[in-house]
């Protein structure tokens, strides 16, 4: 009887073992089915491109995710931020280049000047933000049909803005000149930038659990996320970190903005909404306010997009559509997000 | 004590008072006024412009209402209804662009093909999405039309990419058909492709009407104020969504067929960018969520300050020929567009037909109390 028993548990263990450790084979083996299609070197290639990408990603929808896990506020605007990085960044970098800083600048000035872009762009992402938070967003929480109506017409406005004081066309936008070029690493083609590009992007995500684990700031940020009647009544003025933190996402954005813009080296006034797109379907398959799965599913999102991008670039956001949909039927709060 | 058999429900009370002062309304007569406008419009004005404007407004009122049902009467915010329109559009014009020359059968075909399409897609999306959260939704559906438009792009061997397809239509609506003139005005294909539109939208707005009226209609009502309640009610919320889903995105691809019939030429800016659902969302808003009848109000508003509004700028930009910055503020009227969206949902969020209904509801309350 009791071997029979035994037996009996042994197995159930055994099936739910299968399940726990199938769910990750499946999740994990599923990122080398493009070797089917693709040789090795180019799937490595794409590997990196896609690692980049979600990186550049991941800045602008970890704000997106603090916002609406915090604040509860759709902010549908987030890629208007992103836009006018993208054109602060283009703005001092042709400057600088009068300068010779960019095209033909020693490797301190390539960096200084990337820096000084990102510095612009978080600065000009921050004041935006608190003047559309001020301005705007102050006076529809609660309403999410508020804010998606309102946050739209403000990320049209903020794109017509754009294209009054730059013009409607395309621009192209210069690499420093310490990170142009590519490395060669056993064949696989590695371009520098994207090294830095996956440099950043993984510092502001080891930066952005720092300051949300180990500082009182980032204490009360995630109280608010949990709820934030609790942390008001303990003395903390919400209102005031939900204008800091919709800031702080808008600069982030902004900041991404300016790294896919050297990145990609062009500018569009709408290259706001692509990116906002991608952005909302990280936001949803990594799970709302969730930081960590945020950045997963960054890296998910833009590693699909570039392995299909490959070989069928129309479908790549087809493909993308596809995850997030079996994601929600899997887990319908995303990845890491709490129901 | 029994109940008396003959005691009447609420809404059977309701339903009696609406059905004996049907004929009475005024807002009847403004209705038969409204549709007077549109039928006498060929022979009060003969200029192509106007007829033009007006033949879109009135596909678009239809669009606009049938967005309405949706995110007005059952509080469900889609961003993909643009692309629903744009679906019929294309289905009409693929099928006489790829099928050779112009044939009767192409406009039933369009139409049943446009319908099948917008229901399976909008059945699939509302069962991906509209269990879960608001958000959800709005994504799915806002990444969906971003996917419709970039294929409408990129699939250049079959839908003409940025281009467009052009068509003919056969016999009596094709453009260069014309069969003499009547009290003054031309009979031609323009001109009974305009009645065709007429007849359609309206019938379509009449079925609109019809569907949030009926029994259907009002448990969507109660869904959007309390869903929660409405489930406790024993309704099943989830199906009702989906009705309402499937319903508003049916009417919005035959929306895009009559709109294709009357344009004869669709592009991906004009029937599937995002620029279209701006436009929708900003017509519905202007004229009154949950009203139905904003949404001509709101169409005509927008059709109307586009047309004066370009003419306007143009003029200005005329006179100050120097300043650049001045040019490209003339240039982006967009940009009033989007000022005006922020400016009526903060100041104005019924829209012109909702605050015009509470006006008349508090001056009957006052005359009520005195």
């Amino acid at each position: 009887m009791s071997n029979v028993a035994q037996s009996a548990a042994l197995e159930l263990n055994g099936s739910q073992n299968l399940k726990k450790w199938g769910g990750w084979i499946l999740g994990v083996g599923i990122w080398f089915l493009p070797l089917l299609w693709t040789d090795l070197t180019t799937y490595l290639v794409l590997t990196v491109a896609g690692i980049t990408m979600g990186m550049l990603l991941f800045l602008t929808a970890s704000g997106f995710t603090i916002i609406l896990g915090l604040m509860d506020v759709i902010n549908l605007a987030h890629g208007a931020f992103f836009a006018w990085g993208a054109y602060t960044g283009f703005t001092a970098l042709t400057l600088l280049n009068k300068y010779g800083w960019v095209e033909t600048g020693s490797l301190g000035q390539s960096v200084g000047s990337i820096l000084i872009c990102l510095v612009l762009a978080l600065a000009i992402g921050w004041v935006l933000g608190v003047i559309l938070e001020w301005l705007l967003i102050r006076r529809t929480y609660g309403s999410h049909l508020k804010q998606i109506l309102i946050t739209m017409g403000a990320a049209l406005v903020m794109a017509e803005i754009i294209t009054i004081f730059w013009g409607p066309n395309d621009e192209v936008v210069q690499t420093p000149a310490a990170f142009t070029g590519s490395i060669d690493v056993f064949d696989v083609i590695v371009e520098k930038f994207r090294l830095l590009a996956i440099l950043v992007g993984g510092a502001v995500f080891i930066a952005m659990n720092w300051v949300l684990h180990k500082t009182k700031l980032g204490i009360i940020v995630r109280g608010g996320v949990e709820n934030g009647e609790v942390v008001q009544t303990l003395g903390h003025n919400i209102r005031r970190i939900f204008t800091y933190v919709f800031a702080a996402g808008a600069a982030l954005a902004a900041m991404g903005g300016t790294m896919w813009s050297i990145y990609t080296q062009e500018i569009r006034p709408d290259m706001g909404e692509e990116n906002l797109i991608f952005a909302l379907i990280v936001v949803v398959i990594g799970g709302m306010g969730s930081v960590t799965g945020c950045f997963l599913a960054s890296l998910m999102v833009g590693l699909a997009f570039n392995y299909v991008a490959f070989s069928a670039p129309t479908l790549a956001l087809g493909v993308n559509i596809m995850i997030m949909a079996v994601i929600l039927l899997l887990r319908p709060s995303g990845l890491m997000g709490r129901d | 004590m029994s109940i008396p058999t003959t005691a009447f429900t609420p809404v059977e009370m309701l339903r009696q008072q609406e059905a004996a002062a049907r004929y009475t309304r005024p807002a009847l007569w403004l209705q038969l006024a409204i549709l007077a406008l549109f039928i006498l419009e060929p022979w009060a004005i003969s200029s192509f412009r106007v007829m033009d404007v007006a033949a879109k407004v009135m596909i678009f009122t239809v669009l606009v209402a049938s967005y309405d049902l949706l995110l007005g009467y059952t509080g469900i915010f889609s961003l993909a209804h643009a692309m629903f329109f744009g679906m019929g559009a294309y289905s009409l014009a693929l099928i006489t662009h790829h099928a050779g020359g112009p044939a009767w059968w192409h406009l039933p075909l369009a139409g049943l093909v446009a319908l099948v399409l917008a229901v399976l897609v909008s059945l699939l999306v509302a069962f991906f999405s509209l269990r879960l959260k608001a958000l959800f939704f709005v994504v799915m559906t806002l990444a969906l039309a971003q996917f419709a438009d970039i294929l409408s792009l990129q699939w250049h061997s079959f839908t003409g990419g940025e281009d467009g397809v052009s068509f003919k239509l056969p016999g009596v609506l094709a453009v260069d058909w014309s069969g003499g003139s009547l009290a003054g005005v031309p009979l031609n294909g323009r001109l009974l492709s305009y009645y065709v539109v007429l007849i359609v939208a309206v019938l379509l707005f009449m079925g609109l009407v019809r569907f949030v009226r009926s029994p259907a209609g009002r448990v969507l009502k109660s869904i959007r104020d309390n869903e929660q309640r409405a489930t406790a009610l024993g309704y099943k919320t989830f199906n009702y969504q989906i009705l309402s889903n499937v319903f508003s995105a049916a009417v919005a691809a035959l929306c895009g067929v009559l709109y294709a019939m009357w344009v004869r030429f669709v592009d991906p800016e004009s029937a599937m960018s995002t620029a279209i659902m701006l436009n929708i969302l900003l017509m519905l808003i202007i004229g009154g969520m949950g009203t139905l009848y904003g949404a001509i109000v709101g169409t005509a508003f927008i059709f109307i300050a586009e047309s004066w509004l370009a003419d306007g700028l143009n003029a200005v930009k005329s006179y100050l020929p120097d300043l650049l910055i001045l040019q490209r503020l003339a240039d982006r009227w967009i940009l009033y567009f989007g000022i005006l969206f922020i400016l009526v949902v903060i100041f104005f969020p019924k829209g012109l037909v909702g605050t015009a209904r509470d006006m008349a509801a508090r001056r009957k309350k006052r005359s009520a109390v005195e």
